[in-house]
């Protein structure tokens, strides 16, 4: 019965209920765009280190980002094949160029070069051509997304990166980077387009025949090259992403942006609710009077604040998905991992029952007295 | 004459008035006998409402004891006051304070499950057996604010009516109701009160009332000053 009147009365007061909704889906929607374009940038910050096949990277002292490594001999690659855990190992070149575009201008990217046969670190989504391409002496991929900016250039078009020419042989699909647009390229063309001298990478990427003795792979590595950083694939992301977050500035600016969601969603629950509460104060004071506890209409609030919660909930992941979908594909990152949409729902839950909760103590405090004139 | 339903024994209430504590009610015994039609007449602020409110648990007195039933209610928990209520009060305020997000039917048994349970099928049905003798078997499925205010006040008779309750407190349930709805609500009840399980005290300063009356009590600056019984030949006159 308390279920009911809970829901009757949600549905008599619509404006109210109404209000109470929109404060539970400005948190969803607010808290979980920033956190999906948070979640986007996190993806392109690392974007090498997670779509590299390899275990262990190998890069010079003291990098702190993949983005900052420094150039090391392609020789030590003699040193680690021959390891007996080594799978196989590979060299990668990568740096900063400029793409001379149709009208003149110049566009930032990052050259990144790859090795055939095996290309560890490769484009992973093509919209035309393919990974073949980049066999191809001059060859080098542009993403779909830049195309506007480099001036709408064709398949087999030839542009200028850092005043070397170059083919585009292949497009990528949302293949994008954090430090820059993302061009790839063999490693001779890299080398010749970064000015690379000879027998120099920019990291050894290496494959453990089992990914599971990464420790064990890392420290006999270290032995064979002690003067070299050698840390797994997932360190390196995970520090590349730390090392932007803390920074550039980031991590403050979207954590305030999600607690100024949060904060306006609370604030919104708060005072509907309590306004519905004192607009029902009078029905309330004739349930205490009638028979009810202060337990009862506790959970008559309660019941309440969970339903709005759930409506809420429910129509904020609807235009948050909205929301993935528009952007997926588009210059804006937005991603939204599987464990994160769950504690943002729970996160909101709780949040709801915290706005609700002066809601809640004026509904119980509510004197059966109060119903006699 | 049967034992008292009600019991208040040397009962007071003060109020604290934001500068001193002031007696509401005074030292007072009152005794409420099963099959009365009592009356509780006094002029605005003498008290009556508060001795009211203390009849019905839904104040404590600062002094005395409250029986209901033979049941000591003075100091026992808010949770067990609030059943005690539940179980042995039926309340007609003075508007019939209807849920308006709740239909008819839904107020009348609104009391039986609010403390959590599922409302038993006698109750829904004793509901209808009520709703049909108080001739509002249409109204089933209407919300108050599709019915008039005797049939609201009528409804609110109902639901107080639906536990079975000992005591039936009415707060001058016909002072919002026109001449007519006025007349059907005090026949209504004047028919309730000659059930000899139950007492039914209606608290009013509405001198057409008062020939209903099978007991009158005038309280006085929080004092009782009359308390008698009416004989046939008193109301005729």
């Amino acid at each position: 019965m308390r279920s009911l009147v809970a829901l009757k009365i949600l549905l008599h007061d619509r404006t109210t209920t109404a209000g109470s909704v929109i404060g539970v889906i400005a948190i969803v929607f607010l808290v979980g765009q920033q956190l999906s374009v948070l979640f986007g940038l996190f993806n392109y910050m690392s974007v090498l280190v997670d779509h590299s096949s390899a275990d262990v990277w190998i890069c010079t002292k003291n990098t702190s980002t993949v983005n900052s490594a420094g150039l090391l001999p392609v020789s030590y690659l003699d040193r680690i094949s021959a390891l007996p855990f080594v799978s196989w190992a590979e060299p990668i070149l990568f740096g900063s160029g400029s793409f001379k575009t149709k009208n003149g201008k110049n566009e930032g990217v990052q050259v990144v070069g790859v090795k055939n046969l095996r290309q560890a670190i490769a484009p992973w989504k093509y919209s035309q051509g393919s990974a073949a391409s980049l066999f191809e002496y001059d060859s080098v991929t542009i993403d779909r997304l830049d195309i506007k900016k480099y001036g709408n250039p064709k398949i087999n078009d030839i542009y200028e990166i850092n005043d070397i020419g170059v083919r585009i042989a292949a497009i990528t699909e949302g293949v994008k980077g954090f430090a820059g647009r993302l061009v790839f390229t063999n490693i001779v063309k890299a080398r010749e387009i970064l000015n690379t001298p000879p027998g120099r990478c920019r990291a050894l990427l290496v494959k453990l025949k089992d990914p599971q003795l990464i420790e064990q792979g890392i420290a006999a590595i270290k032995k064979v090259l002690p003067s070299v950083q050698v840390i797994s694939a997932s360190e390196l992301s995970s520090n590349t992403r730390a090392y932007y977050i803390i920074n550039t500035g980031m991590g403050g600016s979207f954590g305030f942006s999600t607690l100024v969601g949060g904060l306006v969603g609370v604030i919104i629950i708060t005072l509907t609710m309590y306004t519905a509460v004192l607009q029902r104060e009078k029905d309330f004071a004739v349930l205490r009077a009638l028979g009810a506890r202060k337990l009862d209409i506790f959970v008559i609030v309660m019941v309440q604040s969970m339903i709005i919660g759930a409506i809420g909930i429910f129509i904020g992941f609807f235009l948050l998905a909205l929301f993935l979908h528009t952007t997926y594909g588009s210059p804006l990152p937005s991603y939204m991992p599987r464990w994160a949409s769950p504690i943002l729902a729970f996160s909101t839950f709780l949040l709801c029952v915290f706005g609700s909760s002066i809601a809640m103590l004026k509904a119980i405090r509510i004197e059966p007295a109060s119903v006699f004139r | 004459m049967s034992d008292p339903i009600l019991r208040l024994q040397g009962i007071a209430r003060d109020f604290h008035d934001g500068v001193e504590l002031r007696r509401v009610i005074q030292k007072t015994d009152l005794d409420i006998y099963p099959g009365e039609f009592t009356i509780i007449a006094g002029p605005s602020g003498s008290g009556k409402t508060t001795l009211m409110t203390l009849m019905g648990l839904i104040l404590r007195p600062s002094e005395g004891t409250v029986y209901i039933r033979d049941i000591k209610a003075t100091g026992c928990s808010e949770t067990k006051m609030a059943t005690l209520r539940q179980k042995n009060y039926g309340f007609v305020f003075q508007l019939s304070e209807l849920l308006p997000a709740l239909s008819v039917m839904e107020n009348i048994v609104v009391a039986s499950g609010i403390q959590g349970s599922s409302v038993a099928g006698d109750i829904k049905k004793k509901a209808l057996d009520l709703l049909k003798d108080f001739n509002l078997l249409d109204c089933l499925h209407l919300r108050p604010l599709q019915l008039s205010g005797g049939q609201k006040q009528r409804v609110a008779i109902v639901r107080a009516l639906v536990n079975d309750p000992a005591v039936l407190l009415c707060d001058e349930p016909t002072s919002a109701l026109d001449a007519e709805s006025s007349q059907i609500v005090l026949d209504a009840l004047k028919q309730l009160s000659k059930d000899k399980t139950r007492g039914l005290i209606m608290v009013t300063h509405d001198p057409r009332v008062f020939p209903y009356a099978d007991r009158m009590i005038k309280i006085e600056d929080g004092i009782i000053v009359y308390d008698s019984l009416i004989s046939k030949e008193q109301k005729a006159l």
